[in-house]
Formats: C-alpha cells, sequence, structure tokens
C-alpha cells in the first residue's frame, strides 16, 4: 500500500511536473532501480580542467515495450524517457547537445567520445509492424526536441542518414533494428537545454553531484556538452545522463594561476548528498608531475585516482593547488600529443562555386593506424570522387584508401534532398600526415531556401573518425588498442559559403526599377517605331 | 572629374549593420598591457639591432605565442619571381575562442617591415599584437577564434601565409600548409605602428586590383577611434588643414597665393580632398594594395590597416590597444559577413565619401563619347560623301532618296565597302604584340638589361605595326582603312573603359584621360599632312603607349607586383593600354 501511494506521488510529480520531494527516503536498490552518480576531473596539461558528470539510472528488468496497456511506473528512471522509450520502441539512444571544440591534442581523449559541436541524435529502433522506421524517427526526434527544448525537430530527412558500421548497436537482438543518425552542428546548447536535463535526475539539483551544475559557469567553459545515452544490456536499461565542460581556471583567474576548486570552477559546493543515490562518487585525476595539494587529503589509488565519497564526506569542496608556482607556464604541447591522431579539416579555395574539401590526419605513433572516415554532408555540397586525392609527404598513395563507399544525395520524395554519405577506411602511416583533398561544388540555392541570415554560410557537420576492426581481429572490440584508435574521433565542424544573391534593398530596388525601365522602353519603342495606318477591309 | 573633391557632392558616413554596434563597449586594456607590449618591443629592439635573421625573429614571436598557451607556429615560404627568389619566416597563432566551433575567425597582423613612414621596422606594431594576444585570451567574450599573424617582409610574408592559409599556394611560392588553420575569416586589422608615438590614427584601406573592404569596417573603426580611443582619425596619413593650420600652409600647393586664397576654409577643403583622391587613385589605378590588409580582400576577407601617424606625441599603446580591442569587439559582433553597406566608394574625407552613382558618370560619359564617336566613324565609313555633277543631277533628283539639296549644289551619298579583314588583324596583332612583350619583359634577360632590352623592345613595339599601315589604299570605293581601325579603335577603349569603371574605377578614370585624348585625335584633319608630321605623331603614341619602358623601377616593379601579389596593372598595361594607343598610332600614320 505504501509502495502504491509513493509510485501514485511519483507519476503525479513526474507529470505535471510539480517538485514533490524525495524525502521519502526510498531504499536505494530495491524498486528494482539503481541511481549512481559520479564525477570525474581531470587536470589537463594546458591548466584546464575537464570534469565530467556522469548520472546513470538501471532500469533492472525488461521494460514492457509492447504492452502499452501496462502502466509504466518508475521510481527514479524518468518517465518522460520511458514514455519515449516504449513509444518509439527505442534499442539504443544517443543524444548530445555539445558547445565549442574538442582539442584533442591538448585534451586527449573525451571521458564520453560523443563531442562532435552542436546537435547529434541517433538511435537504434525496432522495425514493428505498427509503424516504419522512419515515422518512429520523426515522433522521436519531435518528442525529443520538446523534452529537450533544442531544434532538434529540424533534423528532418535533409540531415539523417543510417551508418551502420560508425554507430553499431550494443547489443544482440533478434527483434530487426534499424540506426538513424542526424547531426545538426548550428544548434547551440544553453540553460534552456540544461534546466530539462537536471529535471530528469532524481535529486533535481537539490542535492548530490547535480548542486555543481551552475549554468552560469558550466556555459562559461571553454567547451561544455550534455548527453543522454540510452542502451539496452543483459538486464534492463542503462540511462547515462552526462555532462561534461572543460573549465579553463588560468583564464578565471586572469592568466595566472591553474589551481581549482569546486567553488572557482562551479561557484558553488556539494551540501548534501542525493539520497537516493546507490553510490556517488567524485574521483579526481591526479597529474603525474608537479607539486600540488589536494584538499581534502584522500587516498589516491594506483590509477593516480583520489576517490571522494559523498555519501560519507558531504558537505564537499575539493580543491588541487599547485602552492610553489607563481605563475602558470604553458607546457609546450608541441610535441607530445595525448592522442594518436591529430585532425585537421579545412575548405580550400577562394571561390564560391568551387572548392577543396581537405583533411590532414597526422599519426603521432610509431604504428600504422588503420581508421574509419565518415562524412555525412548536406546537399549544398558535391563530393566529386574522380578527384579524391592522398597524399603523404607530397607523394600520391592511393593505397591507403579502401572500402569506399559514397552516397550522393538524391531528391525524396517529400522534395528534400537526403544528405551525401562518404565512407572509406584510411590506414595512415606511421610518424607521418595524410592529406585527403576532394574537389567540392556548392550548390547553387534557390532564392526561397536561404536563411534569414544568409550571408553568414551554412554549417558543415563534422565528420567522424571510427575506430575499424582488422579482418585479422574477427569481431570488432570497443577497445581496439593494437590499431591505436580507441574511440570515435570528430573534426571541426565548417562554415560554407554558398553563391549567396544580395539580398540588400538597393540592389533590390535596381532589379525592380531595371525591370519597369524594360517594360516602359519596350512598350514606348514599340510605339514610336511602329506606323498606324489605317487598313481598310473590303467588303 | 575634377568636381568630385567639392564638399557637397560627399555625404556624411554612417554604419549600416547593426550588429556592429562600434564604441558601444567599456574596455579593459590597461597599464599593465602597455608594460607587456613594452616589454615585448624591448625584446625586439634587441633583435633588430643584432640583425637576426627572420628565422630568429619568427622564432622569438613562436615561442612568445606559445609561451601564452595559443596554438603558435612558424611558416617558411619561398618566392620565385623574375627578378629573383624572395624567401622569409612567418610566425602565427590562433586563439581558439572558448564555447564556439572555431569555424569563424578574425585577424590581427603586422608585417616586419612598414613603408609608410619613416621607420622602416614595424616594431611597435607587432609588440602590441604579442601583448593583445597575451590579453584577448583572457575573455571568454569571443564568438570567434583570433589569429595572430606577424609576416615577414612587407607584402610577401602576409601573401604566402594568406595563400598557404586558404590552400591556394601558387606555383611559384614554395611553402607548405599549415599546422594550425581555423575558420572562415570574416575580417583582419593590420596594424602599422613604426613610430615612437602617435597623434592620428589613418587608415589606408586599397586592397589588390582595385577592391575595397567594406565601409562599415572603416567607419565603425572612426567611431571607435574617436569615442574610445579618444584620438582623431584620418584617412591616410593626411592631415586635415586644421590639425597643423601652420604646416598645412607651408605644404600646400597654393602657398605662395595671395592670403585670402590661401586661408580661404573652401579651398582648403577642396584641396584636402583632392589630396585624399590622388591618393586613392593612385594606389587604386595601379591595382597596388595601400599596406599588408590588400592582400586579404581576395579571400573575401574585409581588412584595414591602422597606420599609427608618426608624431612626439601624445599617445602610444594605451589607446592603440583600447582601439583595437574595442575594434575586436565589434567585429565579434557580426553574425554575418559585412555585406550591408558600400563597397564602391571614394573617401574624400574620414567623416564623408562619396557614392559609387555620384562618382562613376564621369568616367562612363567620357567612355559614352568615345563609343558615340566610334560608331559614327562606323557610319561615316560605310558612306562616299561626293559631290554631283550638273549631269547627273536630274537622273539623282528622280533617283531615290539618299540625294539631298545642300544649298545650291547637290551632293550624293554613296554606299561603299567596309573591308574588316585589315583592322581586325591589326587589332589582334597589336594585343599579341603586347602579349608577346609582357611575357618577353619577364624574362631573366630583359630584368639584367634593362635599359638595352628596353631599347630593343621599343624600337620593336614602334616599328612592327609599320607592317598594318604599309598597304595604302586609296580606292574610293571602298572605306579607308584608317577610318575603320580609328571605328574600331574606339570602340574597343570604351567597352574597355566601362567595364573596368564598375571593377575599378580609378583606373577607368585614369584611362578616360590618357585614353580618351590621343585615340579621339589620331586623325583629326581631313586633309592629309605631310609625312613627317605623321611620323612624328606616330611616334609621339608610341612614346605613349611603350615609353614606360625605360622607368625601370616602376617596370620591375609592376612585374614582381604581378608574380608575386597577381596584380593585373602590368598585363593590363602590356596588352589592353599599349595596344590600343599603338592602333591609334597607326591611324595617325594613314595619308
Amino acid at each position: 500500500m505504501r509502495w502504491g501511494t509513493i509510485f501514485f506521488a511519483l507519476c503525479l510529480s513526474a507529470s505535471s511536473e510539480s517538485v514533490t520531494s524525495y524525502t521519502n527516503n526510498v531504499p536505494p536498490g530495491e524498486s528494482g532501480e539503481r541511481y549512481d552518480e559520479d564525477l570525474f576531473i581531470r587536470p589537463l596539461l594546458d591548466g584546464r580542467v575537464a570534469t565530467t558528470f556522469t548520472f546513470t539510472t538501471d532500469l533492472l528488468g525488461n521494460v514492457s515495450r509492447q504492452s502499452e496497456s501496462s502502466g509504466q511506473h518508475y521510481t527514479l528512471f524518468p518517465l518522460t524517457l520511458g514514455q519515449i522509450l516504449r513509444e518509439y520502441s527505442i534499442a539504443e539512444l544517443h543524444l548530445t547537445l555539445n558547445s565549442g571544440k574538442w582539442n584533442y591534442d591538448h585534451w586527449g581523449y573525451p571521458d564520453d567520445p560523443s563531442v562532435g559541436t552542436g546537435a547529434e541524435l541517433w538511435a537504434w529502433m525496432a522495425d514493428g509492424p505498427s509503424s516504419t522506421i522512419d515515422e518512429r524517427w520523426t515522433g522521436l526526434r519531435n518528442a525529443l526536441a520538446g523534452l529537450f527544448c533544442a531544434s532538434l525537430g529540424s533534423l528532418d530527412t535533409r540531415h539523417t542518414s543510417s551508418p551502420s558500421t560508425v554507430f553499431p548497436i550494443s547489443f544482440s537482438s533478434s527483434i530487426p533494428h534499424g540506426l538513424r543518425y542526424a547531426n545538426l552542428p548550428s544548434e547551440n546548447v544553453c540553460t534552456e537545454n540544461l534546466t530539462p536535463f537536471v529535471k530528469l535526475l532524481p535529486c533535481k539539483s537539490r542535492a548530490g553531484l547535480a548542486t555543481l551544475l551552475n549554468p552560469q559557469r558550466i556555459f562559461d567553459a571553454d567547451w561544455h556538452g550534455l548527453s543522454i545515452h540510452l542502451r539496452s544490456t543483459e538486464v534492463g536499461t542503462e540511462l547515462k545522463l552526462g555532462v561534461q565542460a572543460v573549465f579553463d581556471p588560468v583564464r578565471l583567474s586572469g592568466g595566472r594561476r591553474r589551481d581549482w576548486s569546486f567553488r572557482l570552477l562551479f561557484d558553488r559546493i556539494i551540501h548534501d548528498s542525493c539520497l537516493v543515490a546507490t553510490s556517488s562518487v567524485v574521483r579526481v585525476q591526479i597529474p603525474d608531475s608537479g607539486s600540488h595539494t589536494l584538499s581534502p587529503a584522500s587516498v589516491v589509488d594506483d590509477n593516480l585516482t583520489a576517490m571522494y565519497n559523498l555519501m560519507t564526506q558531504a558537505p564537499l569542496d575539493v580543491s588541487m593547488s599547485w602552492p610553489h608556482e607563481h605563475t602558470f607556464q604553458y607546457p609546450h604541447v608541441h610535441e607530445s600529443r595525448l592522442t594518436p591522431l591529430s585532425i585537421q579539416r579545412t575548405l580550400h579555395g577562394s571561390s564560391q562555386i568551387h572548392g577543396h574539401l581537405f583533411i590532414a590526419l597526422t599519426n603521432n605513433g610509431h604504428h600504422d593506424i588503420v581508421v574509419g572516415y565518415f562524412e555525412n554532408l548536406p546537399a549544398l555540397v558535391t563530393l566529386w570522387m574522380h578527384t579524391m586525392e592522398i597524399k603523404v609527404d607530397g607523394t600520391e598513395r592511393n593505397e591507403l584508401i579502401s572500402n569506399v563507399s559514397y552516397r550522393p544525395h538524391q531528391v525524396l520524395a517529400n522534395g528534400q534532398k537526403s544528405p551525401s554519405t562518404f565512407q572509406a577506411i584510411l590506414t595512415v602511416p606511421a610518424s607521418s600526415t595524410l592529406h585527403l583533398s576532394m574537389e567540392i561544388s556548392r550548390a547553387f540555392l534557390k532564392y526561397t531556401e536561404h536563411p534569414p541570415d544568409a550571408m553568414r554560410g551554412w554549417d558543415l557537420p563534422p565528420a567522424i573518425l571510427f575506430p575499424v576492426c582488422e579482418p585479422a581481429m574477427g569481431i570488432c572490440g570497443m577497445q581496439n588498442t593494437s590499431a591505436g584508435m580507441r574511440d570515435r574521433m570528430y573534426t571541426p565542424t565548417l562554415l560554407i559559403d554558398l553563391p549567396t544573391p544580395d539580398f540588400s534593398m538597393p540592389y533590390n530596388v535596381i532589379i525592380f526599377s531595371c525591370t519597369l525601365i524594360t517594360l516602359i522602353f519596350g512598350s514606348i519603342f514599340n510605339l514610336l517605331t511602329r506606323t498606324w495606318v489605317i487598313v481598310r477591309v473590303e467588303d | 572629374m575634377s568636381l568630385i573633391p567639392i564638399a557637397s557632392l560627399s555625404q556624411g558616413t554612417y554604419i549600416d549593420e547593426n550588429a556592429l554596434q562600434p564604441a558601444q563597449v567599456n574596455t579593459y586594456w590597461n597599464w599593465q598591457d602597455v608594460h607587456r607590449a613594452d616589454q615585448y618591443l624591448y625584446h625586439l629592439e634587441g633583435l633588430r639591432d643584432r640583425n637576426s635573421t627572420s628565422e630568429e625573429r619568427a622564432q622569438f614571436i613562436r615561442n612568445e605565442l606559445a609561451n601564452l598557451g595559443l596554438r603558435a607556429a612558424t611558416q617558411n615560404y619561398t618566392f620565385t619571381a623574375s627578378s629573383g627568389l624572395l624567401s622569409g619566416v612567418n610566425a602565427y597563432a590562433i586563439m581558439a575562442s572558448p564555447r564556439t566551433p572555431s569555424s569563424e575567425a578574425m585577424v590581427i597582423s603586422a608585417t616586419w617591415r612598414s613603408e609608410v613612414g619613416k621607420e622602416p621596422y614595424n616594431l611597435r606594431g607587432i609588440s602590441i599584437v604579442l601583448a593583445l594576444a597575451a590579453f584577448l585570451k583572457n575573455y571568454s567574450l569571443w564568438a570567434k577564434d583570433i589569429i595572430f599573424v606577424i609576416g615577414d617582409g612587407y607584402l610577401d610574408g602576409m601573401q604566402a601565409w594568406l595563400n598557404a592559409y586558404h590552400g591556394t599556394i601558387p606555383p611559384n611560392l614554395e611553402t607548405s600548409l599549415l599546422e594550425y588553420t581555423s575558420g572562415v575569416i570574416w575580417t583582419a586589422l593590420n596594424i602599422d605602428y613604426s613610430g615612437h608615438s602617435f597623434s592620428h590614427l589613418g587608415v589606408f584601406f586599397e586592397g589588390l586590383n582595385g577592391r575595397l573592404p567594406n565601409q562599415d569596417l572603416i567607419n565603425s573603426v572612426r567611431l571607435i577611434s574617436h569615442y574610445t580611443g579618444g584620438v582623431p582619425f584620418i584617412v591616410y596619413d593626411h592631415l586635415e588643414p586644421n590639425d597643423f593650420p601652420d604646416r598645412w600652409q607651408t605644404t600646400s600647393i597654393l602657398a605662395n597665393a595671395p592670403d585670402f586664397i590661401r586661408q580661404s576654409p573652401q579651398l582648403q577643403d577642396f584641396e584636402y580632398r583632392a589630396k585624399n583622391i590622388v591618393r586613392h587613385i593612385n594606389y587604386q589605378a595601379r591595382g597596388k594594395p595601400s599596406g599588408a590588409h590588400g592582400l586579404y580582400h581576395k579571400f573575401r576577407i574585409d581588412a584595414i590597416t591602422l597606420f599609427a601617424v608618426p608624431a612626439t606625441g601624445p599617445h602610444g599603446f594605451l589607446a592603440l590597444g583600447r582601439i583595437v580591442e574595442s575594434a575586436l569587439r565589434t567585429t565579434n559582433n557580426l553574425l554575418e559577413r559585412l555585406h550591408a553597406s558600400f563597397f564602391f566608394y571614394l573617401f574624400t574625407s574620414p567623416g564623408t565619401f562619396m557614392k559609387i552613382g555620384k562618382f562613376l558618370p564621369s568616367a562612363v560619359l567620357v567612355s559614352a563619347a568615345m563609343m558615340i564617336s566610334g560608331l559614327g566613324d562606323w557610319v561615316n565609313a560605310g558612306w562616299l560623301h561626293e559631290a554631283v555633277t550638273e549631269n547627273d543631277r536630274e537622273e539623282a533628283a528622280a533617283g531615290g532618296p539618299s540625294s539631298k539639296i545642300q544649298g545650291k549644289k547637290m551632293v550624293r551619298w554613296r554606299m561603299r565597302r567596309r573591308p574588316l579583314l585589315r583592322p581586325i588583324f591589326t587589332v589582334l596583332g597589336t594585343h599579341v604584340m603586347g602579349l608577346l612583350a609582357f611575357n618577353l619583359m619577364r624574362s631573366p634577360i630583359f630584368v639584367e638589361n634593362h635599359l638595352a632590352a628596353s631599347l630593343l623592345l621599343f624600337g620593336a613595339l614602334t616599328i612592327l605595326p609599320f607592317v598594318f599601315a604599309s598597304l595604302p589604299d586609296r580606292t574610293p570605293e571602298v572605306a579607308p582603312f584608317s577610318l575603320l581601325l580609328k571605328s574600331f579603335n574606339l570602340c574597343l577603349a570604351s567597352i574597355v573603359i566601362s567595364t573596368t569603371s564598375l571593377l575599378n574605377f580609378s583606373l577607368a578614370a585614369i584611362l578616360a584621360i590618357t585614353l580618351a585624348v590621343p585615340l579621339m585625335y589620331s586623325s583629326c584633319s581631313r586633309s592629309s599632312p605631310p609625312r613627317i608630321v605623321s611620323l612624328a605623331k606616330y611616334v609621339t603614341y608610341s612614346f605613349l603607349a611603350w615609353g614606360w619602358l625605360f622607368l625601370r623601377d616602376e617596370v620591375k616593379q609592376a612585374i614582381w607586383n604581378w608574380e608575386v601579389l597577381g596584380i593585373w596593372f602590368a598585363p593590363f598595361i602590356c596588352i589592353v593600354y599599349g595596344p590600343l594607343v599603338t592602333q591609334a598610332g597607326v591611324v595617325s600614320l594613314q595619308p
């Protein structure tokens, strides 16, 4: 009876979004749901601090996706997501909203690999008889757009593709599943996205690690992003809500020191722990060199990580300082890059009609790296495959590319153009730079297709480099250590100038007046040159 | 054309792009940043005094930028021109702005050399760029990446850097692609501060091949300079007449005129505006950039050079830093490329300009006149004007409408053939000749023995057209060759002028003067002059067309400009202007 009332109260609170406090003190783990939170702080070489919040909710047992009639009762799992999950038969869902450019060279691999600029959404959905995957995809996008106040609704067929090798499904199932992937590089992430995001957490931002999610600080960070990862596992469904941010304490201190603390980074400290959480941990990676002090002191384990358990240690304000360092000296990161690959992607050429897409991949290691390369380009640009050039140190090396597949954009039934996708496997030789360039032509748009700020140009989404499994290895493992690449990497986005008419007033005036003068001249010329005679019609 | 400097024809400048919001921010640049700039200056002066190599300088700048935590690198380049190799090392750094995808960027640059002031090295300009790099990275408000570039040399370094950035490396440039890149560059500020202190801030804006940056950029910096920096803003390094009245009166061209003329404000103003326009035409007509900013325009980047006019005071790093910071904040506001305001304008004074509609007619009218007179010649060539004898009179009167009574004498117009082949070949021949001459001038032999080679070339270019003029034709049934050629020549020149006037007004204006007069008067009298007179006339035309060959330095510079910077002036003169005047010469040669 007591559980029933709690369920009822929780459902009410989630659906009507009235804030019901969680003072009921639900014993964690008993309801078939489990909530863990984790904050991982990584001081970086260039004085910045990478922070990764992970809020994991495990829904043990199977979510009954088929039985529409049975009610959905969750204690910790957010109901709104649960409804979406069931409505669109989602097996796996990944949504990220990021802002900034992840600097792989200086910051290394991110803790959550989805760091592409803008919005990225991909989902594996079951192909059921009731509705097709494309219908589910449309519904999903709109539902998520409403939930997170983001322009995900515009991730329509012009952006959607299905690159199943790049984003493999993480579990095997007997039901056929289909993948849909779309990205929107110009989508910005802001407070309006964080607020609904925080609402999905059981303790909101009142207690636990989520206290630190101060929008004024998070959105001032050099890089920040929100992510939602939902995947089905053997035991049930796992929901990971993540916030990543890279702070620059050197900037915050006016270019002097790299000391950081919760107070400095977030302008807050943690007062209470979230009581429904099974575990609530702050982990700090200890830099291998340097005379730093960490407060409060903690035991450092083998992985050079200091751990704080929020359940016992609240209130908590972790701080790290370098007392013997007067001014922070930037290391010459030039020499030591943290990822095996450095990526550069630019558009070359000064013309508004043609150009070159240019990708430079530098292998910083001593082994060849085999890497997959994926572009999902809107129909604004057309790649010309015959102009593809692969060069290493100025000499052409066409054998380094294989498994090229290119799908040019197509006009769909609704009149929109699907994106073109390019996928290939590249081998980057050890300690050298591979240059891949392709000629592109830029589309000439109809004047109605231009956005209001036409002179800005168009954002092209980031390309993705993904680990591939070599045939010798058989099954693809998530950790492809021998090839050197651990996880997906995203290239920077690009801004492309298309031939744009001048929409400004003087030119419109010129065009209109020219038309008028032509009309007037035509008729007057006609009148002047024509001789008017009376033709008598003879009977 | 001479009316252009009149004040009432110009109108006040204004900001068209609402996003710019110039001079609306509080600046943070302060004395400690000035101190930092002074420290950089000290090191740079040391480098200058040690006569350090380009490599050392670029390494120093790179290291300083890398110490700030920016992604910094150097770039080696070598240009191969017919006058020799030119190499150097650039240093640059990219400040990735926080929170943005790095798809847009703005540039602050300085070049090692300065050519406007008296000081040959732009040390203070470089110091302030370095100090700005240290200062700007402490703020998170940047929406675009900021790129700091220190170009070696005067124009060559920046040209190499821009080409490498955009991946458009020409065959005669040996350099590698840049190690670090950012997004699309929208605006750029080039700083030229070579003197010790400055009194005014001058703007230079002419770009390659007569391109101009969007006027909004200049106007914004003018407002910022006035309101944020408190520094008077001028065009080029031309002080306004009332800045230093005494100095103006001694340097004015009216210095020896009576007092009432010399002190007339209207005349002073007219002279000041005329001076600005002459300077502008001098840069634009030759397609020469007035500073390193001019190289950006080719890549659709709006750029200007801020020139700190050398003086004993009162301004220094503090004012300039504030102005640049505020200007960057302004361009940082841009959501789109600068596109609203004007791209075609004449700056008559810092606060006033002329729209294209007001100055363009001056060149277009001349070109229209040439076209009409050319067409008139074409019509004349088709008709023979002959007096009829009494015998024919009745026939003719009954004959047709083509005869008419003029006074008492009957005049008959008869149609005649207009053989086109010869004039067309003459026109084509002279242009091909110009093309050959241009290619010859780029050969190393020409460069080494300039005087002998140019004498020979001049001789050849003078004598060769005789081939076209050698065949006499005096049959009355056929239109005279000279008339047909003149008509072709005038029409062609008119087309050239009117086309150029849209692309490069200054060049069109110069052409309107230098082409219209000789071409219109190439055969002025119907009576055939003595042979020696027409020969003398031909030689004069030839000098007009090719006499510049003897200006050694100018030719060398123009060829270098074409080869390294891609300025069309040298080929244009060789292939278009020279042949056109030669054609007029051939016309004058005909009896």
